[in-house]
């Protein structure tokens, strides 16, 4: 090993070098010569400490070499599996062949126990594959080079997800590794129509991308519209499903999300069963679900393994929640300032008499107040949970006893506050809960200059934003927007299992029946419509 | 899924009646006492029947062209300078509409809650909003009156009947009165409020069925006269004709009236009023897109962005014109007249020259 000041000084000499030096034209061929082909090889991949080099007599007789990243792949493995029986006697009694392709061949079928491989002529196609994780093996005298797939990466276990905890559900989270978020997802939908494409993107990290969706379900043009979405996409690295959100959303000025992200893989399964498309990325346990429309933001996966009763009332709250995020500090400051005669009046004395001490008008006492607990918030949700805890604490003594102790906030102002916050934390997408709460400070501003016209105003603004915004063609709003019947099982209540036989129609589905019309309805379903004969 | 015909039935009726459910509510019951006395409620029934014959001929000329809106065959039917001219005239009408609208909004909302708000401020509010709501398509325009309707419709209908307790039956005998020139004259007064029924003639091209326009007019011109009428009959049994013409706007009386729940809210009208200005702002919204699409149409703009930019200041000053209520009231007054006579007029001239080329043709083949 050298130390890092031989290093740098070869580093440096490189450079100046390199900057004269021609790179080699690429798509160039192998000779077949190992000391030329090795070589040539080493240089393109550049100078790396967990590249490993072996060479060694392949069969005892002919000089070979392989080549991989040691970061990539389980040493021991190819120990076991590659290097063991290329380096023993012959196994069988034929002869060894010495052309190429029977060479290979012969490898290939006899000697190597690897699942997936390939064989190669062209030089300028290895040095990705080794980036990739493929152990590269190249035999003196044969112009091809064998590519074996040995990748294996450690990888953290399948865990509960973190932001979108259930009370009754599947527990399993994605994780990092693509194939694992795959197989996740084909143990759940074991369909033959479920097809998943991968492909690579972003200049340099070249991450993998699958796009999931179900063949005899979802649009077409849907699929291709998504897939026109990310071709279009360049950039040097995608990093997280994140980054892709940002390049195909439709409209990126909106604070609203119109790309559903998600953790779980029976949310994403539940998704491709209505007709909608997944998009999952090497290295980002979040997988994105196209089109997101609004109603998604509050729905939850207990909204359907709870009993409907239930998962209908939950869901009822969630939006009144959700309402009181946006529009209570609004209403209140409107009310206390302009119209205080819609309160009762036993009620409007209190009020006035615990704001006698504040100096400040209603909106600044109410926006220094929600500004400080966002600040709050922000802080609490970066720190470890052992500080965490401790923060919270004093934050809430500052912000409510000790903020009405000092006169700079009335007690129904820390009230209404809470709620505020409460009512965001009930969302269940964080995203689109952030949209709200931030929208909620210029309907402050506008309640306290034109009282509840101005909150009725940005109401307006805000809704026609909403119905005027489309993901992927759908428009946001759906199914209260452009309305039908049978859309309106599965908003603001949900109807139970057995009565959504149909998927929603705003998805254009090829297939429109979750079940085919055939099969008969369920028995309390028949039942309930034409009341019960069999006891009679 | 980029189909253009998307416009339901429904939702061209939806777009309808929320435009003709409008600034028009909070006095309305007061001029239809002024005509008729306790029969009020069927001046006001009269009204919206004249005003559905109005829709008729205009509608029933239009789904005979589903492709095309009324602006571009009526060049065919009866040239194109004259055509050009009308079109611009009723450009002027709704620019002119606009203003005055979003002015006796603005005059309501200083006397009744905002004495301190100037009316500048509330008046360009409004106007933005529409300004900005207007630079859509016709398939989003029709999504934003499709999801307020429910809420104007559902809200006012609570306040009726929340005030319905009050009503004294005796306020509201005799029902049938000798229908005296007065009596029409109200009539004729109730229909300039479905005016802006007009909007079917932008909504025809796009609609799933163009056939059913006059269908959707019905529905629609049938739901809001109800309410028109209701409201008339609410306000007229509760206070008594003589005590509603006194009014200046009995509407919200009759909300303030109504009490909701001992202790909870103490009174209804603030929250009437914040639900009104949702129906205003469908309605200024109607008038404000039509101008600008028809001025985006006259002179040829790319998009209807720039037109409805354009027109903002216009309808402003024309807002600001007005020195005071009453000015205003007797200004929409005219126009309302001027309206009425276009809107019967122009359809009844393009009805016969249709009518007339089509025996030309029947005759020559």
């Amino acid at each position: 090993m050298q130390d890092w000041k031989d290093k740098y000084a070869s580093y440096i000499d490189k450079q100046q070098s390199s900057s004269t030096e021609q790179k080699p034209a690429s798509g160039s061929r192998l000779t077949g010569e190992l000391k030329t082909d090795l070589p040539e090889l080493q240089a393109r991949l550049g100078e790396n400490g967990d590249l490993v080099v072996r060479d060694f007599l392949l069969f005892g007789a002919y000089p070979a070499a392989m080549l991989f990243f040691s970061s990539l792949v389980n040493m021991e493995q190819v120990r076991e599996h590659v290097l063991k029986p290329l380096m023993a006697p012959p196994p069988g009694q034929s002869e060894v062949p010495e052309d190429t392709g029977g060479m290979i061949h012969y490898i290939w079928s006899t000697a190597v126990q690897v699942t997936q491989g390939t064989t190669t002529a062209d030089l300028s196609a290895l040095p990705q594959a080794a980036v990739k994780g493929d152990l590269i093996l190249l035999i003196d005298g044969i112009p091809e080079a064998l590519r074996m797939e040995m990748r294996q990466i450690e990888m953290r276990g399948v865990e509960q997800p973190q932001t979108e905890q259930v009370i009754r559900g599947p527990r399993e989270g994605y994780v990092e590794k693509l194939e694992n978020n795959l197989s996740l997802l084909r143990y759940r939908l074991q369909s033959t129509d479920f097809r998943i494409e991968i492909s690579p993107l972003g200049e340099r990290t070249q991450s993998r991308v699958a796009l999931c969706y179900i063949d005899s379900v979802t649009d077409s043009s849907l699929v291709a519209e998504v897939m026109r979405r990310i071709s279009l996409i360049h950039t040097d690295g995608i990093l997280d499903a994140g980054y892709i959100e940002q390049f195909i959303e439709d409209q990126p000025l909106s604070p609203f999300p119109q790309v559903q992200s998600t953790e779980r893989p029976d949310k994403t399964v539940a998704a491709l069963l209505e007709g909608r498309v997944a998009i999952l990325v090497d290295g980002s346990p979040f997988a994105l679900i196209v089109p997101a429309l609004f109603n998604q933001f509050f729905e939850t996966v207990d909204d359907y393994t709870e009993r409907f009763i239930m998962g209908s009332l939950i869901r009822i709250i969630r939006l009144i929640a959700l309402a009181c995020s946006l529009f209570f500090p609004a209403l209140y400051v409107s009310v206390i300032s302009y119209n205080p005669e819609l309160l009762p009046t036993d009620f409007a004395v209190a009020i006035s008499g615990g704001r006698a001490g504040v100096p400040f008008p209603a909106v600044l006492e109410v926006l220094i107040m929600e500004v400080s607990m966002e600040v709050l918030r922000e802080a609490t949700i970066r720190l470890p949970q052992m500080i965490g805890g401790a923060l919270s604490i004093v934050g809430v003594l500052v912000i409510g006893q000790a903020a009405v102790g000092a006169g700079l906030a009335s007690p129904i102002t820390v009230v209404i506050v809470a709620l505020t916050t409460i009512g965001s934390f009930a969302t269940p997408a964080y995203n689109a809960a952030i949209a709200l709460r931030m929208l909620r400070f210029p309907l402050i501003l506008l309640a306290g200059m034109f009282g509840l016209y101005g909150v009725m105003i940005g109401t307006i603004l805000i809704l026609n934003h909403l119905l005027y915004l489309e993901s992927f063609g759908v428009p946001y709003m759906s199914p209260y927007i452009p309305g039908k019947w049978r859309d309106l099982k599965d908003t603001l209540v949900r109807v139970p299992l057995w009565w959504m036989r149909r998927r929603p129609s705003f998805l254009h589905v090829r297939d429109t029946d979750r079940l085919p019309r055939s099969v008969p309805t369920a028995e309390i379903d028949q039942i309930l419509r034409q009341g019960d004969e069999t006891d009679e | 899924m980029n189909n253009p015909r998307q416009i339901t039935t429904l939702r061209a009726a939806a777009v309808i009646s929320s435009t003709i459910i409008g600034v028009g509510i909070l006095s309305f019951p007061r001029y239809m006492t002024e005509a008729g006395n306790s029969s009020a409620p069927l001046v006001a029934f009269c009204g919206v029947l004249f005003s559905f014959i109005s829709y008729w001929l205009l509608a029933s000329l239009c789904q005979r062209f589903p492709q095309e809106t009324l602006f571009v065959f009526s060049r065919r039917l009866i040239g194109r300078p004259l055509a050009a001219i009308f079109t611009v005239v009723i450009m002027l009408l709704f620019i002119v509409l606009t203003g005055l609208t979003v002015r006796q909004f603005g005059d309501v909302a200083t006397t009744v809650l905002y004495k301190k708000t100037p009316i500048e401020a509330t008046i360009f509010l409004m106007l933005l909003i529409s300004l900005l709501s207007s630079r859509r398509n016709v398939v989003k325009f029709s999504y934003i009156h499709f999801f307020y309707l429910p809420l104007i419709v559902g809200s006012i209908l609570v306040t009726i009947l929340l005030s319905l307790k009050n009503v004294d039956m005796l306020n509201l005998q005799p029902v049938l009165m000798a229908p005296s020139l007065q009596f029409w004259k109200g009539a004729q007064e109730a229909t300039y409020l479905f005016q802006s029924s007009f909007v079917i003639v932008l909504l025809i091209p796009f609609m799933e069925k163009p056939g059913h326009a006059v269908r959707a007019g019905a529905w629609a011109i049938f739901l809001s006269g109800a309410i028109y009428v209701l409201i008339v009959i609410a306000s007229v049994g509760i206070f008594g004709a003589e005590e509603t013409k006194l009014l200046i706007y009995p509407t919200l009386e009759m909300a303030r009236s109504a009490a909701f729940g001992e202790g909870f809210l103490e009174r209804l009208d603030a929250i009437f009023i914040i639900i009104w200005v949702i129906s205003v702002y469908t309605t200024i919204y109607t008038t404000y897109y039509i101008s600008a699409y028809l001025l985006h149409k006259l002179l040829r703009f790319r998009d209807q962005r720039m037109a409805s930019t354009v027109l903002l200041p216009v309808m402003f000053i024309l807002a600001m014109l007005p020195s005071n209520v009453f000015e205003s009231y007797r200004w929409a007054l005219h126009l309302g007249n001027a309206g009425m006579m276009l809107m019967f007029g122009y359809p009844l001239l393009l009805w016969t020259v249709y009518l007339l080329r089509r025996h030309k043709e029947k005759v020559t083949s």
